[in-house]
């Protein structure tokens, strides 16, 4: 180890080694020449005869220098700088090489760190190995109360957490922030402690003494806050509470969800101050809760599942919602199970996985064309140098030397594609990563560059290093020592080399098909989506979602409330009509509840339906027509008789297809089914997400739900083009009737972008490999052709000379190079429809062997195929033969 | 090439053995090692510095020796060999590894 530092040090430092070197033979040489004359030898005689002995200075240097460096080391040295000079040499080569190589070295690492960030990277904190997850769900927080009574006596601490966007402003628009409800042991059992302040603690479970305090993240601390030292004891408006900051969580601390940052955290105990009455703290059916547990030292995740499920009878009957019979029995039964949490939790996941891994795939294969490209355009340069080359061999080279010499080249080429590769990852992985977010959640993920995505692009550097490198490998190895004496200057047709290339090219354009499918696929889906009927009209309808927790008004009166409201908003200039719901269509929540008189769930999902409860009005502002009966009145209220508009779906499914007026259809409910009377048909519209389609929904009057929760949506349709000046007004005029509540602006559009991220991300992704492998294929085949011409210049010359016509010389070119793009194309087809299945799931009405995407695919190829082929073809035929002639 | 060179009959090796031996009765230059050992083996052993120099750097290398300017005797800088303790250790071990090669040979050749 020691001789080895010794060896770098020697490196290093080299030049200055051989002048010592040089200098101490000098000495040698000089006290030699002293003794000689004190022998009586003559000066000038003794320089020479001190010379003599010396022997060659260089050679003793370049022998000193073989002890420190091993030859090898030394060869590789001379190789690296041989090849950068001979990059040097053809920019425009280096360039196209690098350039390719870049994006697509960029594009695997951007989503790899995507990928790592998602999927890999351990949670930053402290022994994530021994962190483990109560899987199935979320859980009641008297759930959690039961199971921290066991924490201490089970595993090594346990703490549970809730997400929650929090409101920053003091009234009117909400200004959300994304944080958590957490149990005060959590920074403890993680090992996180804080970077300014302290953290919180279980002291801060129980009701807090100096007020309610929050610990905020340090990315919070910048951009709220402005990075000031005075931050800790200032106040925070969380949902119209005062908090007290008493703590900055550690830089890259973002809690235990990955994917979505807390930037603020406070102590469930808090919860009641902001839900008041409607605290879900005592709720045995909310379920809300997360939980995490430390293994004990030695503990394996299969003890605690057994240790947890010792005591799950008493935390379960600690529990008991009140539920029918029947479920309770489920309830107890359902086995807790623990998971491992390393990577911490996330929703993203579950969500993106498919369509991530489906990229990754593409991009590979992206990846795979490149370096086609780049074997392709070595393999060229390697020929060209045959002349070169075959004089190494003659001179005594050995064949490794002159592979490795080649080697060399294709290395540095990925080692420049792949530095300038972690650029454009950096860039587009931001991108990406800002393509994932939507109104709902704000997407975040630490997308730093750890050894994981390092070492993944290394690898694909040395992976399309070699990949590249083996085909002018394999090209040179047919040079001969004797092909410097021959002429090699005249090319002739029959080129073995050239079926190397030719390979290639049947490779790039097979890979390029499929990815041009794969991109036709995708963006049919996305466009099909977005074109579903919604069965509204999105247009001009402002959204305004409500919050009347803060409000003063008791929960019992929020329906005089919302009434009020309506009114109000109703009042406003350039609202033509509005309308409250419980549900949004599209919001991506939903409400439902079986059709019947059982007491229970039915297991068959087709007895479900989806359920919205609106004020008068609400079909009109929505632009939903209906069809037949009458829309809900003011009458319609709690008292009266129980009334329900049904859509097209519900009454084609539960209605049997009788004229659904009058009839009496009962929603279930523990007692046997609640009855109500059909009074309308509504259009069918779309509920939850355009995919879905159609579903069956039936309508109830607003006004006869007994309770109100506290998040409403608010519809206005508004004159068009004055969506902002509605805007305004709508605001106004909430604050004026409660200057407590909160609400937010939606609209359609947001709504409806968001059910559709993964098919837009995957859509855009997918055309991006496309169109770059497409790119790709054209440059290889372009080269392919130009090479192959110039091999064939004096052939085509005498061609020429002979009277061939300039089109019957393009159909010569172009009939060699037709046979490799049909060859490519066959096996690309055939590629698609082997894997088409693969892909199946993540299409929308339609075939992932849809014949029409096929033939698009094959049409863009085959055209971008021939215009990269004709170019150079063109120009063989316009040859001037008298040149060609004389050059030969 | 050189007049004389290293004795390449030697056995591998035995260069490093005589020039640590040298170096053992303190700090020399190279040509002060080539003479000394020119001198004790009655003029049979001639060092060529082709031999020497890439000898002493395999001594630096591997931490036998160290190496400093200094001047000559007769004022000239020239570069002084030191042996280090882990040298002095390494002439123990090598010179009992030679002394056993030596009889072992001997005894070959006194086989009849």
């Amino acid at each position: 180890m020691r001789t080895l530092f010794r060896r770098l040090g020697y490196v290093l430092r080299h030049s200055r080694r051989d002048a010592d070197l040089r200098e101490e033979i000098e000495t040698h040489r000089a006290l030699r020449q002293e003794a000689l004359e004190r022998a009586g030898m003559e000066t000038q005689e003794a320089v020479h005869e001190s010379r003599r002995a010396l022997g060659s200075v260089t050679l003793a240097v370049e022998d000193v220098r073989d002890v420190w460096m091993l030859r090898v080391i030394d060869a590789t040295w001379h190789d690296v700088r041989a090849a950068f000079r001979g990059l040097q040499k053809s920019p425009a080569f280096s360039f196209v090489a690098i350039a390719t190589l870049a994006l697509g070295i960029g594009a695997n690492t951007g989503l790899f760190s995507i990928f790592n960030s998602l999927m890999l990277r351990p949670l930053p904190v402290r022994d994530p190995g021994t962190l483990v997850l109560l899987t199935g769900g979320s859980w009641t927080y008297p759930i959690w109360e039961e199971i921290r009574r066991y924490d201490a006596q089970l595993f090594d601490g346990a703490f549970a957490w809730a997400e929650e966007r929090f409101d920053l402003s003091q009234g009117g628009v909400s200004e959300l922030v994304d944080g958590a409800y957490v149990s005060g042991a959590l920074f403890d059992v993680l090992g996180v402690s804080g970077f300014r302040g302290r953290m919180l603690t279980p002291e801060d479970d129980a009701d807090a003494p100096d007020g309610p305090v929050a610990v905020i993240s340090h990315r919070f601390w910048q951009k709220h806050f402005g990075g000031t030292d005075d931050v800790l004891g200032r106040q925070l408006t969380l949902q119209r509470v005062p908090f007290t900051v008493v703590g900055i969580m550690p830089p890259g601390f973002f809690g235990p969800d990955v994917g979505r940052t807390a930037d603020v955290m406070i102590p469930f105990a808090a919860e009641p101050l902001i839900r008041r009455r409607e605290s879900a703290l005592g709720e045995r059916s909310m379920w809300w809760v997360e939980v995490m547990v430390r293994l004990q030292p030695g503990q394996s995740i299969e003890q605690a599942t057994a240790a947890l499920r010792g005591v799950q009878p008493q935390i379960r009957y600690e529990t008991l919602p009140k539920w029918p019979e029947e479920m309770l029995a489920r309830y107890l039964d359902t086995p807790f199970t623990l998971v491992p949490a390393t990577t911490g939790k996330s929703d993203l996941r579950g969500r993106f996985e498919t369509p991530l891994r489906a990229m990754v795939v593409a991009v590979g294969l992206v990846l795979l064309v490149a370096c086609a490209n780049i074997a392709s355009l070595l393999l060229a340069r390697a020929l060209a140098r045959r002349r070169e080359l075959s004089v190494r061999l003659a001179l005594g080279a050995s064949r490794w030397r002159i592979a490795r010499l080649l080697l060399a080249e294709s290395l540095m080429v990925a080692t420049a594609g792949a530095a300038l590769g972690l650029l454009f990852a950096k860039w587009s992985s931001a991108l990406l990563v800002r393509q994932l977010a939507t109104w709902r959640s704000a997407v975040f993920l630490d997308l730093t560059f750890d050894w994981r995505v390092l070492g993944f692009t290394a690898l694909l550097a040395c992976a399309s290093a070699i990949i590249a490198g083996v085909a002018p490998v394999l090209g040179v190895k047919s040079i001969a020592p004797n092909d410097a004496l021959k002429d090699v200057g005249r090319g002739i047709a029959g080129d073995r080399r050239f079926a190397v290339r030719g390979t290639l090219v049947v490779a790039q354009i097979a890979v390029s098909l499929v990815l041009l499918v794969a991109a036709g696929l995708f963006l049919r889906t996305f466009v099909s989506l977005t074109r579903v009927p919604l069965g509204f009209v999105p247009e001009d309808v402002v959204v305004v979602a409500l919050n009347l927790q803060p409000s003063t008004v008791p929960r019992q009166e929020r329906g005089v409330l919302t009434e009020r409201l309506r009114e109000a908003v109703t009042a406003v200039p350039g609202v033509r009509s509005a309308a409250v719901s419980v549900m949004t269509p599209v919001s991506g929540s939903g409400w439902n509840n079986w059709v019947g008189d059982s007491p229970s769930p039915p297991r068959d999902r087709n007895q479900m339906t989806w359920i919205n409860a609106i004020t008068p009005g609400w079909f009109t502002t929505m632009g939903i027509p209906l069809l037949s009966g009458r829309d809900f009145e003011p009458g319609d209220r709690t008292g009266g008789g129980a009334v329900a508009i049904v859509n097209e779906t519900f009454a084609a499914r539960f209605l049997l297809g009788q004229p659904p007026i009058g009839q009496t259809v009962r929603l279930g409910a523990p007692g046997g089914g609640t009855p109500y009377v059909i009074v309308g048909l509504a259009r069918d519209a779309v509920y939850r997400s355009p995919r879905e389609g159609m579903v069956p929904t039936i309508y109830l009057p607003l006004a006869q739900r007994e309770q109100l929760g506290a998040t409403l949506a608010l519809t206005a349709r508004a004159v068009p083009g004055q969506r902002a000046t509605v805007e305004r007004g709508v605001a106004a005029a909430l604050t004026r009737v409660d200057p407590a509540i909160a609400f937010t602006f939606r609209t359609f559009d947001q709504l409806v972008d968001a059910t559709v991220t993964q098919e837009r991300l995957v859509a855009l992704l997918s055309t991006f490999f496309g169109g770059l492998a497409l790119l790709l294929a054209g440059i290889g085949l372009y080269g392919v052709v130009a090479r192959a011409v110039e091999a064939r210049r004096t052939e085509i010359g005498i061609r020429v000379a002979l009277g061939a016509a300039p089109a019957g010389i393009v159909r010569l070119v172009l009939r060699r190079i037709g046979l490799l793009i049909a060859a490519g194309f066959t096996i690309g087809i055939g590629l698609g429809l082997w894997a088409a299945a693969a892909v199946q799931t993540m299409l929308f009405q339609l075939d992932a062997r849809d014949p029409t995407t096929f033939a698009i695919a094959a049409i863009v190829l085959v055209s971008v195929g021939m215009v990269a082929a004709w170019v150079p073809a063109r120009r063989a035929a316009r040859l001037d033969p008298a040149t060609v002639l004389r050059e030969g | 090439m050189g007049l004389t060179n290293t004795p390449s009959d030697l056995l591998p090796g035995t260069l490093e053995l005589l020039i640590l031996k040298a170096l053992a009765r303190g700090p020399l230059h190279g040509y002060a090692i080539v003479e000394h050992l020119r001198v004790t083996s009655g003029d049979v052993l001639r060092i060529g510095e082709s031999a020497l120099y890439p000898a002493l750097q395999r001594l630096l290398l591997n931490g036998w020796a160290k190496a400093a300017w200094g001047t000559s005797e007769n004022n000239r800088r020239a570069r002084y060999y030191t042996l280090t303790p882990s040298g002095r250790r390494q002439l123990t071990a090598e010179r009992a590894e030679f002394d056993r090669m030596v009889h072992a040979i001997h005894r070959v050749l006194q086989a009849t």
